[in-house]
């Protein structure tokens, strides 16, 4: 069970930076949602930018422990990013600095769904 | 299949998903491609003819499986293709803009998508019938839905998410009283219990092989001779024709009529091994499908009850085991259960998480996603009593 281990299971019990921008049209705040077709969970993921520099990131949406601490640990990780550093990165790179851990095969739909979501964001 | 999963004897529980196979399947299948494998239907040599008849011997023990008359039996990869089938088939030649076909919330999407398909080809609109509280069909809404006077009203016997034996034949005679053609979706009903198609009377049945013993790529499309004489060919091609000239071409007789191409023979010998298998399943063998049927009544009453005694579960579909069959599906408080059946996976329980292939219905019930165990002839109450077992460690995990 070690992809249940503390801090994920922390960032699960304590998701950071859960919460919207609301609906209002902000240019700059980016934001993508996506869902995962065999479960129906679901991620929106809300990027502020300023002056070439992610300064505040929200998320929200429904899923298990293993996408809603994915979501919680890169949503920490990209505040105060710069943009052009982290839309050079990989979806592999995201998982590794971003998310910080690994889950089974099976589980990967449900540890991608955030960073899919971001990197749609990025892409943008 | 004696396996071990981390560690922990492997303990299949997602046998709605797809069922094992006893090794006279397996033994049926690999003496066929080993003493007499060869294409149907051609080649005056022996072993063509030996495959041929191999064919033909599992068409008829299947139709009298169902009591059905042999050239009723379409031989297609599963249940989903049967419902295709029928779709494109009867359906773009029967439906027309403004016609209603009639289904169910409790649906597996193979049979609400074809129809959604073909209701976009041809301007036929589908309604969803829903469900009552415990997870059974509606009946007021159904008598209401036939009140539109649907050209098709299609429904499954016993739901894959639920669990829910529908009362068939009752759903079938409404509708045929309004003049509708009735599809049902057995996948989940004839692995488990006696099916007669004579008794419930719909007009097309489906079914899979893989879920009752049988092989994989091997499915049954039942239907009233009437109905397929009339209908144009699903795939054309080889094997399905009789004449062909350069400009056109007339078709072969029922089944092969609906048999494009190369059939899966390896499968249905299988398949008619897996037939055998359950008709003489237990004591007293000539009732070998109602054994099947009590042996699953049982586990079904013995997890609901064994399940209900954890507080943070709630059970899905009706909690009267006689009106369910071959699963038990129930939400856990608290805990996805995508993470539920990571833990139950760690110590080799193996379950299904997700929709089920239902979206509609989950989001009606206001889940995202629920687990299923799901039974089959192998299925022991041990194996209930080892599932209540491990969902303990959900909670040293959750503190839940």
């Amino acid at each position: 069970m070690d992809m249940y281990r503390e801090d994920v299971m922390d960032h699960y019990e304590h998701p950071r930076n859960q919460g919207s921008f609301g609906d209002a049209q902000d240019k700059d705040v980016l934001t993508a949602r996506d869902s995962n077709a065999s479960c129906g969970d679901m991620v929106k993921f809300y990027i502020r930018i300023a002056k070439g520099k992610i300064i505040e990131v929200k998320w929200e949406g429904i899923g298990c422990a293993i996408t809603t601490a994915a979501a919680s640990k890169l949503s920490e990780y990209l505040q105060g990013q710069s943009l052009k550093v982290v839309q050079k990165m990989s979806e592999e790179e995201l998982v590794r600095k971003g998310v910080g851990f690994e889950v089974n095969p099976g589980r990967s739909k449900c540890l991608m769904l955030p960073v899919i979501v971001v990197g749609k964001i990025l892409k943008n | 299949m004696k396996r071990e999963i981390n560690g922990h004897p492997l303990l299949n529980l997602d046998s709605g998903a797809t069922s094992q196979k006893p090794s006279q399947v397996l033994e049926a299948e690999r003496n066929y491609y080993e003493q007499h494998n060869a294409n149907v239907h051609r080649g005056a040599h022996t072993l063509g003819d030996e495959a041929t008849l191999l064919l033909a011997e599992s068409r008829q023990a299947t139709a009298k499986f169902i009591g059905a008359s042999d050239q009723e039996i379409i031989f297609v990869r599963n249940t989903t293709e049967a419902i295709n089938l029928v779709a494109y088939s009867w359906g773009l030649d029967n439906l027309k803009e403004g016609n209603v076909i009639v289904t169910t919330l409790m649906e597996h999407h193979a049979n609400l998508v074809p129809w959604q398909e073909v209701g976009r080809r041809t301007g036929a609109k589908v309604e969803v019938v829903g469900l009552t509280p415990d997870g059974q069909v509606d009946m007021d809404d159904y008598r209401n839905k036939l009140k539109l006077h649907p050209k098709l009203v299609s429904f499954v016997q016993v739901s894959n998410a639920l669990g829910t034996i529908n009362p068939v034949a009752e759903m079938t005679k409404l509708a045929h009283k309004v003049g509708a053609v009735v599809l049902v979706d057995g996948a989940q009903a004839v692995p488990h219990m006696r099916v007669d198609i004579g008794e419930i009377g719909c007009d097309f049945y489906a079914f899979s092989g893989h879920k009752m013993l049988g092989p994989m790529g091997i499915g049954v499309l039942w239907g009233k001779r009437a109905l397929l004489e009339k209908m144009s060919p699903f795939l054309t091609g080889g094997g399905m024709i009789n004449e062909v000239y350069t400009d056109h071409s007339t078709w072969a007789e029922l089944p092969e009529k609906f048999e494009a191409g190369t059939p899966n023979v390896a499968g249905a010998v299988g398949l008619m091994s897996a037939i055998k298998y359950l008709e003489k399943l237990g004591l007293p063998a000539q009732a070998g499908m109602d054994n099947v049927r009590e042996h699953d009544k049982q586990l079904v009453a013995y997890s609901i009850q064994q399940l209900q005694k954890i507080k943070e579960i709630r059970i899905l579909g009706p909690k009267d085991s006689s009106q369910r069959s071959g699963s038990v599906s129930f939400e856990y408080q608290g805990v996805h259960a995508h993470d539920i059946a990571a833990i139950l996976d760690s110590q080799g329980v193996a379950v299904r998480s997700g929709h089920h292939c239902t979206m509609p219905l989950h989001n009606s019930l206001g889940v995202v996603a629920s687990i299923r165990a799901s039974f089959n002839v192998y299925t022991t109450k041990g194996d209930i009593d080892a599932l209540v077992e491990a969902l303990k460690k959900v909670k040293e995990v959750f503190k839940k």
